[in-house]
């Protein structure tokens, strides 16, 4: 990172089914709480950058640049940005090349998506813009069905079972109760993720996160001083289509964005307390703690079994517990970050999101200065 | 989204996924993204032979990960602009039976069509008009017995059925999905062999499980295969012929009916997606000519034999 990068503030709406609220509505409060939240003047805003994938296909809403621009008094530049499901933290990271750049010297990035005004079918048909769509879109693949071959070759390989599977959206939920943005707030028990009706087999209802409307924002900046900075900011890629890989059971991108990251930030896997990771399907958190290095090969769900006190995984509830507008993701892993630093006083944390089957992969990594 | 365009630049790469291969993983979306009949889709990551990964359907009846799969070119639907669309679908070779080469015994007459489209009556007509030809194979069920039956069943109990089928005496059996009753079917191997001794040709009143079991039995070769079409324009005009007839042979209750007709647009579109398994398609507009064209196959594949 070049020069102190500050998370001067952030904001987020409550993730959820928001029949009431339009994108605009969205953007609109999710940037008012970041602004807030940085006791900021807006006026000091000198560029916007929003990460969103599905405003044409699903709202019929492309130019989300100056419509966001445009609900501040001195309309800043703005521009919008697209990784799939890693639209939000890839926002984050165009925003670092902004203030690191010195062409700006704060950024609000805001990421967000409406996701719920369209029918299931439409949401699935317009989320395979995330794969290949000459490799993998024909066939009738969804991105249920393309984790439900990965999970399967998963289970293949390294024998996991359904029970175990099953743990996970069962933490993910159980830590997602006690956070009042978060979609769903109820606990699910590992039988009822067992018997929840199958989606793309082996993947059930309860193994998938959710259609869901939401925005978070943060304001990123050189001069406003907080205890929280970020430090490492690294995108990787992989292939859009399974067929191009030589494995399905891990993700390359994973792996490099990871490795760079800690580089970046001159840290190791074990000096981060909290993380973040990308549960978009219940098979992925256990191959993400696997090509980060916290487990080896086939071990991830251990982690799940037994859990560390060392590291907190998704204490948020992850994109199942919190909902998964999938634009806004990545900025809202990195709010939840800073406020479980600012909660445990620990000084490392990393938010993990990937869009596609990990086609892109972004790691950030957020430190908290302790007096 | 497919449109001609882009469906045109993909067919170019269909020779390429024309190969055997191996089933890396595979995995059966239940809900399908718009633009896809709401069904639910088999779908596989495939290793084929020349080294490449290809994602497509997968066929079979319990395919496993690292089953070998042969590829089957085969219509996968028609888009709303009335586009087929065409295919690679990748079979697995594990339930079916490999052998090279099936001793041939004897050609078999199958009939195959919809519930209601005039299988039995044809059946019955070309049995007796070519009697020193030809012989019915009786059919194996465990339903009951019911008034319009023509001595064309054998009735078993389900546990005679099972125990037949275990021990490996069923040519071809099959369960037919239904809420009314317990409808097993399926033809013994004794059956069919017994008039190939007699030096007739068997035929076959099948649907499209048992007749792909047949020709897992006996070879593709072995099967002369005829299916009956209902006259229609369209496939609704198709269904609504055969609901008549249903109806109109009054040996079915209506609840029954409603479950036949349901399985009859699935046998229609077996047609299309497995041409292969069809060495002729006749339309049942007009008895005596279907008798005709049939026999006519009949007696040139007895002049083979001569």
């Amino acid at each position: 990172m070049n020069g102190e990068l500050f998370l001067s503030g952030h904001g987020q709406t409550k993730f959820g089914e928001w029949w009431q609220k339009s994108l605009k509505d969205l953007l609109s409060e999710a940037m008012s709480a970041a602004i807030a939240d940085a006791k900021i003047s807006p006026l000091s805003i000198d560029a916007i950058v929003i990460g969103n994938m599905l405003g044409e296909t699903l709202s019929g809403q492309a130019q989300l640049g100056a419509m966001t621009s445009a609900m501040l008094p001195h309309r800043p530049p703005a521009l919008r940005v697209e990784a799939a499901c890693a639209s939000g933290s890839v926002a984050v990271h165009t925003a670092c090349a902004l203030l690191e750049s010195k062409r700006a010297e704060t950024v609000l990035v805001i990421g967000a998506e409406k996701m719920t005004d369209s029918d299931p079918a439409h949401v699935a048909a317009a989320l395979m813009g995330a794969g290949d769509a000459e490799l993998d879109a024909p066939s009738g693949l969804t991105f249920p069905g393309i984790f439900g071959l990965i999970a399967a070759r998963y289970m293949h390989e390294y024998g996991l079972t359904r029970e175990d599977l099953s743990l996970v959206s069962t933490r993910h939920h159980e830590n997602a109760a006690s956070n009042p943005f978060a979609q769903f707030r109820n606990a699910v028990k590992p039988e009822a993720v067992s018997e929840s009706s199958l989606i793309a087999d082996p993947l059930r209802l309860l193994d998938c996160s959710p259609i869901t409307d939401g925005a978070a924002a943060m304001i990123l900046s050189r001069t406003h001083r907080n205890p929280i900075c970020l430090k490492a900011s690294q995108i990787a890629t992989d292939t859009l289509s399974l067929t191009e890989r030589p494995s399905i059971t891990s993700f390359a991108s994973t792996r490099d964005a990871f490795a760079r990251a800690c580089e970046e930030a001159e840290i190791t896997k074990e000096d981060i307390a909290h993380l973040e990771l990308h549960d978009c399907f219940s098979i992925a958190a256990i191959i993400n703690l696997e090509d980060m290095g916290f487990a080896d090969p086939g071990t991830g769900i251990h982690l799940y079994r037994n859990r560390s006190a060392d590291l907190s995984i998704n204490l948020s509830g992850g994109l199942k517990g919190c909902g998964h507008p999938v634009g806004a993701t990545g900025v809202k892993q990195m709010c939840d970050i800073a406020k479980q630093l600012k909660a445990s006083k620990q000084r490392y944390g990393a938010a993990h999101n990937f869009g596609g089957a990990g086609a892109t992969c972004c790691v950030h990594i957020l430190e908290q200065t302790i007096s | 989204m497919i449109t001609p365009p882009s469906y045109h630049r993909h067919q170019k790469s269909q020779l390429d996924r024309t190969q055997g291969g191996t089933i890396v993983s595979f995995t059966t979306v239940r809900h399908p993204p718009a633009g896809f009949p709401d069904a639910p889709i088999r779908i596989g990551l495939v290793a084929l032979d020349s080294g490449a990964q290809v994602i497509g359907h997968i066929l079979g009846e319990a395919p496993m990960i690292g089953d070998r799969v042969a590829p089957r070119m085969r219509m996968a639907r028609v888009t709303p602009q009335g586009l087929r669309i065409y295919e690679v679908a990748y079979e697995s070779l594990a339930q079916v039976s490999v052998k090279d080469h099936f001793v041939f015994e004897g050609y078999i007459l199958a009939l195959t069509g919809p519930s209601g489209v005039g299988k039995s009556t044809v059946n019955n007509i070309l049995c007796k008009a070519l009697s020193e030809y030809v012989s019915p194979v009786p059919i194996l069920t465990t339903r009951e017995a019911k008034k319009g039956d023509d001595g064309e069943y054998i009735y078993v109990s389900h546990e005679e059925f099972i125990t037949l089928q275990d021990r490996g005496l069923l040519a071809a059996a099959t369960q037919i999905p239904s809420n009314t009753e317990d409808r097993m079917y399926g033809y013994c191997k004794e059956n069919i062999t017994a008039i190939w001794k007699e030096g007739r040709i068997p035929v076959v009143v099948t649907e499209m499980h048992l007749l792909q079991g047949l020709s897992r039995t006996f070879g593709r070769r072995a099967i002369l295969s005829c299916g009956l079409l209902p006259p229609g324009r369209s496939r609704r005009a198709m269904l609504s012929q055969l609901l008549h007839r249903l109806r109109a042979r009054g040996r079915d209750t209506e609840e029954s009916i409603a479950d036949r007709v349901k399985n009859a647009g699935a046998d229609l579109d077996f047609f299309t997606q497995r041409r292969e398994l069809f060495d002729h398609l006749l339309v049942n507009d007009d008895l005596t000519s279907v008798v005709d064209a049939l026999k006519g196959h009949v007696l040139r594949t007895q002049e083979e034999r001569a």
